[in-house]
């Protein structure tokens, strides 16, 4: 097992921990065997990169150090705030923001798995290691984390302070840092008890996963945005000093520059800087205190109290009524349905591009406004953006034969499915009816707001096309029936496939676009699509590779490691 | 200390309660050195929290429980040094190898790095898994797991042995060379606490039959102490008797009358 550089430095302090009773040596080898296993999870910063097929007893390098890397870079984005020599109430919480939201999400998604760890108990526990050492253990693993973390963030931005505004200003930004982890840490227990105390752990893990979508979400905008969030430091920023600011805690931590560094001593400032100092120590001696309840409550993650939830159903099963031609099809529609709204894994993989797909034509047509204004948009031709929500389909639609739990794929199998074109059928259906048309549906009320119910018809348009699509994206990924391969091998070749796809949907939007040139050429197109996707769903074209459910070859059956 | 000098387990009038239902209602128990006791009931009677009391890993039970003669309520977790443990849901850090997995254990449990490597290996070596010792837990089959974790409990050669369905997941021959092991620590002189649901392992491993049914011991003897009094013939039956369970043809016909429904 490695040795860890945090651990040689943790040495220097051994007579202090031995003082205060715990047991050295044992602690140690705690704390050595929780990096060891961190350094083996790829955290959730990485989760879009490419990946080889991951070899299991390669070195310890699935990802730790490039993650932090990574957050390093992202730390650049507050860079100009601190940089910008205006107003340091404003610039200081605009960076504060940043700060805490990276790290409360990260430390959410990636180290929940380690806070929430509940084989601790049945392992360490029951070995003869006293609590005090196992909670010095705890504290000291988070806080090397925390420290990783904090470090490769605010690196970048605690220099700019350092060089741009001398050494006062920089001790008083690390000491707020330091405060500010320590909020973060105690406002993340204290939220993982509060969800304890109502609901059970298959909620938590519920919740723990949307926040990981949402980091998922934010690093890809954030990186965005990194090159042109430079463009703040021209600008001229006028800013109040209100009193709702006491409810958000960046606008503390932004205070006491103003107050120290400006000499601006408003009551307010005062005030938001005395919390900033006063909260993170009393959280913290809360904290401490309810340390044991937390403990108690972790025993409910394992516990899964039954959920009343049969209504969903109803609804679900009248949907694949209308839209599924045989049972078997709507057998595999109701389970697609459920796979891709329970299982976790899918959606930190899918949801993250749900979400972009929500946004990106609403980026474009924004940029349009700003560049011709507002009163020309409304008769233009911009309405075709919304093939821009068509990007989710190929990704998504490859993803659909992926799983966590690939392995229960061994039904397909051992049940007598008739027809391997219900499998695909029911899985694409459940995914054009319950993420894709929603989203769309939204886009289009949005769309008829801004161009007019002029639209409707090429909003129909588009929608018949992005069916159509979804169908032929379909074709790229039969080789694999759905849910039945680990993530792990998520293969390269497939990126170039995706791209592939990407551009046909530009020969959508082409198509249709050289239609409402023609009179009625929409509704003639319109026609054109009805007529075609009847034929491609009728036919269930390249449905035929009923090979799938008989090859012993296939993936179904991976072969076990060690055996 | 009372007149048993060699009970290594002692336990009076354990009571625990689980939010407000209680869960013990009284245990009473003197466990001597070598016994195997087989300790069983159906599900939710109470083993699982008897054990984890005796760990060290449930706090607030009422009672007294003494093990190698000291009262554990003390903090002191000294004692747990003499103990090995596998839990029945296999808990593992399976991102660790078992090298790294077994010497850190080893290491939980006092012994020396190198010592703990050592033996580790060996034990694996004896089981057949010297080939996948430095392989991560994470790609064992079931089987092999739980050979692992057995080593685990048993690297630092405890005198108390707690066992919570250790046979889950191995191949018969490995049933057979498990059962031997656990046989002949006992004549050694270690306590081997072993709880099963299946009767017939637990018939012929225990010497000693504790049966728990809601909170409460309800049979206290070896195997044909019970057979005896209740005039029956298999564990099962004894089990199915004292649990006051007679419905299972019943719940059977029931059953299978609804799979013939289609």
């Amino acid at each position: 097992m490695k040795e860890f550089l945090s651990l040689k430095v943790m040495d220097r302090l051994r007579n202090v921990f031995e003082t205060l009773g715990c047991d050295y040596p044992v602690m140690r080898r705690i704390v050595q065997v929780k990096l060891t296993m961190d350094r083996r999870r790829v955290p959730t910063i990485l989760q879009g990169t490419s990946r080889k097929k991951s070899r299991p007893e390669s070195e310890d390098k699935n990802g730790f150090v490039p993650s932090l890397l990574l957050y390093a870079f992202m730390g650049l984005l507050t860079v100009p705030f601190v940089l910008m020599n205006q107003n340091y109430m404003f610039q200081m919480s605009v960076t504060f923001g940043i700060l805490m939201f990276l790290i409360m999400s990260s430390m959410v998604a990636d180290f929940s798995s380690v806070l929430l760890d509940v084989r601790d108990r049945v392992i360490i526990s029951t070995k003869p290691v006293n609590r005090r050492t196992m909670s010095f253990a705890r504290t000291i693993h988070i806080m090397i984390y925390l420290f990783l973390l904090t470090g490769s963030l605010a690196g970048a931005p605690l220099l700019a302070a350092l060089f741009a505004h001398g050494i006062v200003f920089f001790l008083s930004f690390l000491l707020e840092i330091i405060l500010m982890d320590i909020f973060i840490l105690v406002v993340t227990a204290l939220l993982y008890l509060l969800i304890l105390n109502f609901f059970d752990g298959e909620r938590l893990k519920d919740i723990i996963n949307y926040v990981q979508i949402a980091l998922s979400i934010a690093i890809t905008v954030g990186y965005q945005m990194i090159g042109r969030s430079f463009y703040v430091i021209r600008l001229h920023i006028v800013f109040h000093t209100a009193w709702w600011q006491a409810a958000v805690p960046p606008f503390w931590f932004g205070s006491t520059f103003e107050w120290i560094m400006r000499g601006h001593a408003s009551p307010l400032l005062i005030l938001f800087s005395t919390l900033a100092l006063t909260v993170p120590i009393v959280s913290f001696a809360a904290y401490i205190r309810l340390m044991p309840a937390f403990e108690r409550k972790l025993q409910k993650l394992s516990s899964s109290s039954a959920r009343g939830g049969m209504k969903k159903h109803a609804w679900s099963r009248a949907m694949s009524r209308i839209i599924c031609t045989s049972n078997e099809e709507r057998a595999f529609f109701a389970f697609a349905s459920v796979m891709m709204a329970r299982e976790r894994e899918f959606k930190l993989k899918v949801y993250p591009s749900l979400g972009f797909a929500m946004v990106f034509p609403f980026i474009f047509i924004f940029n349009s406004a700003w560049a011709n204004g507002l009163k020309d948009l409304a008769s233009s031709r911009w309405y075709l953006s919304i093939y821009l929500s068509a990007l989710m389909i190929p990704s998504v639609v490859m993803m659909l034969k992926y799983s966590g739990q690939y392995k229960a794929a061994w039904v397909y199998r051992t049940a007598p499915v008739q027809s391997i074109a219900a499998i695909f059928k029911g899985t694409i259906k459940a995914f054009l009816a319950r993420l894709f048309l929603p989203i769309y549906l939204v886009e289009s009320v949005v769309f008829v707001a801004i161009f007019g119910i002029r639209v409707i018809p090429d909003l129909v348009v588009a929608c018949l096309s992005m069916l159509l699509y979804a169908v032929i994206c379909l074709q790229f990924t039969r080789t694999s029936l759905p849910f039945s391969e680990p993530f792990q091998v998520v293969q390269q070749s497939q990126r170039y496939v995706v791209l592939l796809l990407l551009l046909l949907i530009g020969v959508f939007a082409a198509i249709h676009f050289v239609f409402t040139l023609i009179p009625f050429g929409v509704y003639i197109y319109m026609f054109l699509l009805v007529l075609l996707s009847g034929a491609v769903w009728g036919a269930g074209v390249g449905f035929r590779n009923e090979k799938l459910l008989y090859d012993p070859t296939s993936q179904l059956y991976p072969v076990r490691r060690g055996e | 200390m009372n007149s048993d000098n060699d009970a290594v387990i002692s336990i009076r009038d354990l009571k625990m309660l689980y939010g407000d239902k209680l869960v013990l209602k009284g245990i009473n128990l003197d466990v001597r050195r070598g016994q195997i006791i087989g300790y069983i009931g159906p599900n939710g009677a109470g083993k699982s929290t008897t054990i984890k009391a005796m760990l060290g890993l449930a706090t607030g039970y009422m009672g007294e429980i003494r093990i190698f003669g000291r009262d554990i309520s003390d903090g002191d977790v000294e004692y747990k040094r003499r103990i090995g443990y596998v839990p029945e849901t296999a808990e593992i850090y399976d991102a660790l190898t078992a090298r790294e997995y077994l010497t850190f254990i080893g290491r939980l449990y006092g012994m020396e790095e190198v010592q703990a490597d050592r033996k580790a290996q060996a034990l694996m070596r004896t089981f057949d898994l010297a080939a996948v010792y430095d392989a991560r837990l994470a790609s064992y089959s079931k089987g092999m797991r739980q050979r692992a974790l057995l080593i685990s409990s048993l690297l630092h050669n405890p005198d108390i042995l707690f066992l919570d369905e250790p046979l889950s997941g191995l191949d018969a021959n490995s049933v057979m060379v498990v059962k031997d092991i656990l046989v002949r620590l006992a004549a050694q002189g270690k306590t081997i606490f072993y709880s099963s649901h299946i009767m017939d392992v637990v018939e012929k491993v225990s010497n000693r039959i504790i049966l728990l049914d809601s909170g409460q011991i309800v049979a206290d003897g070896s195997f044909e102490e019970l057979q005896e009094r209740l005039n029956e013939k298999s564990l099962e039956e004894i089990f199915n008797q004292i649990t006051g369970f007679h419905e299972h043809k019943d719940i059977a016909e029931k059953f299978v009358s609804i799979v013939q429904e289609v």
